[in-house]
């Protein structure tokens, strides 16, 4: 993936470790439907902040050396 | 902006406006919301020192006729004011004046949601005075668990054009990184004497209700970009240098995050976090909290505090000295690059921030403004605390949307 060695290294470390944590949490855990009042409310769902992380990945992709992980078209925005 | 320049954002943003009412007109008798489908505007809104953005956006979706097929389509406009040597103010405004550009965005979507999967595609198509954009993408997932796990995958394509504007007259030729001279750049066709950037974009969410008041995920994302990918307005801070990065990058993102309900207090806590890597030697840490608070039925008020951190890419230098030559940029000859990006300089930022949404949902009841059910009125604001030489940012938004 990355040519940089001690990159590929810290992208292998934090990937596994959060493959664990997840993996531990997440056990054999099942929340029924009777069960999910908070969760379908629309401070519980990620897909309420899509357009707003659209925008803050555009802002990024003129500004921040990172990625947001959020696409986004464009580019030379003449704005460097 | 020159009255002309005024006479064109004015015509624009009219026209944004007159689509989006006879949108809601077409749609809107219809009566009592009922599906998911949707009209949303927005208006954006970037400040900093030498550069603003006002960005108006609306966007649609429909059900046809049910979540079976959901079409969706939006525009979008950046006017991008900006004063800055680094955006090609001189050259293009043939003095220290400010610049003015446009940057128009057409997206069409698809979604198809078929029990436990979710489809969905995207064509997206931007332009402005030296930049081409066409995008596309697919996503594919599927609920597992009896829907308490949520994995998604998601691939996409950029296929970019690069220009520079030469004159205050607006001629362009193409741009194809600071090592490739001009009579060797070409607008068309593949390689290294071409303006293309291509960009292959993927990603992999992980979500799980781990509890019925927890909700965790991990995003992933990898991106292999080849192509010029320098700013042909920068010799101007680079004593004369054109810049030159490296052509090819490839970059990995990796976000856990958690969304953590406490109904008595009617917050829900959700702290977040990316770490971003690459082979151009670059590292970004970025945590951040965000506390959603319900403080009436149909209002939601959310404080936000970001602090975002980067190392410099293994081609800068900190005393800015650089050696002009028309050989490409690599890690093993790192000689041939030269940068005056802030984007590849090591530096923080610290980014409050707040938002107040008022759902309709509670005003809709009343005789007569039943069309509001299902609408919403969002307003942010966030203050970047920017260590670099752009200074700090206001960032603000206000949207609203209405179901029909």
């Amino acid at each position: 993936m990355c040519k940089d060695g001690r990159a590929r290294g810290e992208v292998a470390v934090v990937f596994a470790a959060l493959a664990a944590i997840t993996g531990l949490a997440s056990g054999c855990v099942t929340v029924t439907p009777a069960q999910r009042e908070q969760l379908s409310k629309p401070e519980m769902n990620p897909a309420t902040d899509i357009a707003e992380d659209v925008w803050h990945g555009h802002i990024e992709a003129a500004r921040h050396g990172a990625m947001g992980g959020h696409g986004g078209a464009g580019g030379g925005c003449g704005c460097g | 902006m020159s009255a002309r320049g005024h006479r064109a954002t004015a015509r624009t943003l009219a026209w944004l406006l007159a689509s989006a009412c006879a949108l809601w007109v077409w749609w809107g008798p219809a009566g009592r919301a009922q599906a998911e489908n949707r009209v949303t505007m927005r208006g954006q809104y970037y400040r900093e020192t030498s550069t603003r953005i006002l960005q108006p956006q609306v966007t649609v979706t429909a059900d046809a006729p049910d979540e079976r097929l959901t079409l969706g389509a939006g525009y979008l406009l950046d006017a991008i004011s900006s004063a800055s040597i680094a955006s090609g103010a001189a050259q293009i405004t043939g003095g220290d004046k400010v610049f003015h550009e446009l940057r128009h965005e057409v997206t069409g979507t698809v979604g198809s949601r078929l029990g436990e999967w979710t489809l969905g595609g995207f064509f997206r198509y931007s332009t402005e005075t030296d930049y081409i954009s066409r995008a596309t993408g697919v996503s594919v997932a599927r609920d597992l668990l009896q829907r308490n796990i949520n994995l998604a995958f998601s691939y996409g394509l950029n296929l970019d054009r690069w220009y520079r504007i030469v004159n205050n007259l607006g001629v362009r030729q193409p741009w194809c990184g600071g090592a490739v001279p001009p009579q060797g750049c070409h607008k068309d066709g593949l390689g290294v004497g071409s303006n293309f950037l291509q960009v292959h974009l993927f990603g992999l969410n992980y979500a799980h209700a781990l509890h019925k008041t927890v909700l965790a995920s991990f995003h992933v994302n990898y991106a292999h970009q080849v192509g010029p990918q320098d700013n042909p307005y920068r010799e101007g801070l680079l004593g004369g240098i054109e810049e030159t990065h490296p052509r090819i990058r490839n970059r990995v993102v990796m976000t856990p995050s958690v969304r953590w309900a406490i109904p008595k207090a009617r917050l829900v806590i959700e702290p977040f976090y990316a770490f971003y890597v690459d082979d151009w030697g670059m590292r970004s840490h970025s945590p951040e909290l965000r506390v959603h608070g319900r403080v009436a039925r149909h209002v939601l008020l959310r404080g936000r505090y970001r602090y975002y951190k980067q190392t410099g890419a293994f081609f800068w230098r900190p005393d800015g000295q650089y050696v002009d030559g028309d050989a490409q940029c690599t890690r093993a000859h790192p000689e041939n690059c030269a940068t005056a990006d802030v984007k590849v300089m090591p530096w923080d930022s610290h980014t409050p921030g707040v938002q107040l949404v008022w759902e309709f949902d509670g005003i809709a009841r009343h005789k007569g403004l039943h069309w509001l059910e299902g609408g919403f009125v969002e307003v942010t604001y966030n203050h970047a605390f920017q260590h670099n030489r752009y200074g700090n940012a206001r960032i603000g938004n206000l949207a609203l949307s209405l179901a029909f």
